[in-house]
């Protein structure tokens, strides 16, 4: 009973995991993640990691959906909807998944792994509490010091007005060719689109931009001809 | 009680709460705007009017997430109640982290609320869940304080330790900061009124603005559901679930998640939704320092 | 269940997520390729903990620290992502050749 609901969810991490870099829309891509994390909190709690399994969907379901709201907001293609071409060094970075997946395996296989598992009906719980709050509580306040650095220095780094300045001041975004025009939407003098296609400057990444026929104001007028 | 029968009681006791819930909202609101009674029937009315319509669907709509989220918030409903004892030592899930695994539903809730809202590929509907994700994330950290002060008396993070730490004292007198905050909880994962920054009516329905025919009722079930669940949690974690004179165990827990459900109902109908960011302003800077000092109160206590 | 499985699993939630870390073009995907490394050692970690150390609760520690590293990683990375859009209207790895203005 055991062994087969280990299979199954370790199947599921492992093909969910994969799906992440497959699927073409990015919350798809998100919540894959997520389901692979719950997968592995579901095997750590057959390995009667009470908390540490259940502490894991907790945190990675809150992680995920930020990850999702990011995903949203920068991504030039969130839904998948169009097609183009999101991976570089393709070949390669195969290689080096599978390299590290079969090293990692004959390592293991070729190691004599010691055998002392847990104890039946020990209260694991009680132990992580004790530990936490006793042996190891330098360890434990450590980590809890490097999270409000963590969110200090994340306040800091994302803030827009800093010591000297709006941090994006004379921010230009990157030529479409190297040495090129900046990309992005140019400012219409004439008014009337505030608000309207604010983000265009993904659009140089998709191959194909879409038709869109609701946009008068030529939303993508300003792209070079279509990369195909 | 062993599983069968305690699984048999958390499906009738879904099932009758889910109907009391319609039966209780559509009174609320009805006694508001000064309108006639309401049938004990008029939820069957309604389920049997969404179902006979047609299910219309929208361009190129994320199909998959769209049925799970419907599917999952009412799992997640599910197992919330799951997780409330209907007696001493008697829950379906009766693990020693449940207090934890709730905490993951709340979580999750907000995943499924956000997935709601983007499938359908419609602009309310994701405004609105954009809107919830806001609001939803910083109100459950807000539970989770409220949660750990809770579990703080019973020294377990067991919710049938927690309810039976209540024997002499319920936590609502122990920690009064604990309720009111749990119930702003209970708001959001509900989404409604001051809360109900996903579903709410000036964004037309906002996450549910493209459900129609089955889908539609099928979302409202889960809302209604998890709006059991949630106070059935709440009841056994302030009000001392299963504990009373004289009846069975499972009387007054019903009893109990029965008063508690109607106080969120009547809240949603009263008080009034703010912006958005007037409302973080109000969880960051307002109410997560009650929090603490909930947290903090239940720390003295314990140490003295 | 077995001690060799569970690393194995590990090893290929890891190398899916090497991959991932080193294919992906836009920032955000990149992370996810990271978070997935930090899944498969978060389940090695676990699997350690339950099957070798007869219950020592050091292993559960690690574990805690793991998640942390993960929240960690994901906090900085996102602000450095906010950071670098505003400076560079940049979300792929690509147009960030220099770390100069």
């Amino acid at each position: 009973m055991t062994d087969i609901a280990f299979y199954a969810l370790s199947a599921l991490a492992i093909w969910s995991g994969w799906r992440v870099f497959r699927v073409d829309s990015m919350i798809r891509a998100t919540f894959a993640l997520m389901v692979s994390f719950i997968c592995v909190g579901g095997i750590a709690l057959l390995m009667s990691a009470d908390y540490i399994g259940i502490a894991t969907v907790f945190m990675m379901a809150v992680e995920m959906m930020v990850m999702g709201l990011f995903m949203v907001m920068f991504m030039m293609n969130p839904a998948g909807l169009n097609p183009m071409q999101m991976v570089h060094q393709h070949r390669f970075s195969i290689g080096a998944g599978i390299a590290a997946f079969i090293g990692l395996t004959v390592a293991v296989l070729a190691t004599n792994l010691p055998n002392n598992p847990l104890p039946a009906g020990r209260d694991t719980l009680h132990d992580l509490g004790v530990e936490l709050l006793g042996g190891s509580m330098l360890i434990f306040e450590t980590a809890g010091v490097t999270l409000l650095a963590t969110m200090v220095g994340a306040v800091v780094l994302s803030s827009r007005p800093g010591r000297f300045g709006d941090s994006d001041a004379g921010a230009v975004p990157p030529g479409l060719q190297p040495g090129g025009q900046p990309a992005g939407r140019k400012v219409e003098k004439s008014g009337g689109h505030g608000g309207h296609g604010g983000d265009s400057s993904h659009d140089m990444n998709m191959k194909g931009a879409p038709k869109s026929d609701d946009a008068p104001h030529k939303r993508h007028g300003k792209m070079p001809e279509e990369e195909s | 009680m062993t599983f069968a029968p305690a699984l048999t009681t958390l499906i009738l006791f879904l099932a009758i709460g889910i109907w009391i819930a319609a039966i209780l909202d559509a009174v609320f609101y009805r006694r508001i705007s000064g309108q006639g009674g309401v049938s004990v029937l008029s939820p069957f009315y309604a389920a049997a009017a969404h179902l006979s319509r047609q299910r219309l669907t929208t361009e190129a709509p994320d199909r998959l997430n769209w049925y799970l989220a419907i599917a999952g918030y009412l799992a997640i409903a599910t197992i919330g109640l799951a997780v409330v004892p209907f007696g001493p030592e008697t829950a379906v899930i009766g693990i020693k982290t449940s207090v934890v695994l709730w905490g993951a539903c709340e979580s999750l809730v907000v995943v499924l609320v956000f997935l709601h809202g983007w499938s359908p590929n419609s602009p309310l509907a994701l405004i609105g869940a954009y809107r919830y994700v806001a609001i939803g994330l910083p109100i459950m950290l807000l539970s989770m304080f409220v949660l750990i002060a809770a579990a703080l008396p019973a020294r377990s993070l067991d919710l049938r330790d927690i309810v039976a730490s209540q024997e002499g004292l319920w936590n609502i007198i122990r920690q009064p900061l604990g309720l009111p905050l749990f119930l702003l909880l209970g708001l959001s994962l509900t989404l409604r009124g001051p809360f109900d920054y996903a579903d709410s009516a000036d964004l037309a329905g906002g996450t549910s603005v493209e459900d129609s025919g089955a889908n539609r009722a099928g979302w409202q079930v889960a809302r209604l559901a998890m709006l059991v669940g949630f106070s059935a949690i709440a009841a056994s974690t302030f009000l001392g679930g299963y504990l009373g004179p004289i009846l069975p165990g499972i009387v007054w827990l019903a009893i109990k998640t029965l008063i508690l459900m109607a106080v969120v109902i009547g809240l949603s109908h009263l008080l009034a939704r703010m912006p958005v960011a007037r409302m973080l302003g109000l969880i960051w800077k307002f109410l997560l320092p009650i929090a603490f000092v909930d947290l903090l109160l239940a720390g003295l206590v314990a140490l003295a | 269940m077995t001690l060799t499985a569970i690393l194995v699993v590990a090893a290929a939630l890891f190398g899916i997520g090497l991959f991932g870390a080193l294919s992906q073009k836009s920032f955000v995907m990149l992370m996810m390729g990271l978070e997935l490394m930090l899944n498969g050692t978060l389940l090695a970690a676990v699997g350690f903990w339950a099957f070798t150390l007869e219950g020592a609760p050091k292993g559960q520690l690690l574990a805690i620290l793991v998640m942390a590293v993960m929240a960690v990683e994901l906090a900085i990375g996102f602000a450095l992502v906010v950071a670098v859009y505003r400076k560079r209207q940049a979300d792929v790895v690509e147009s960030l050749g220099t770390l100069k203005q």
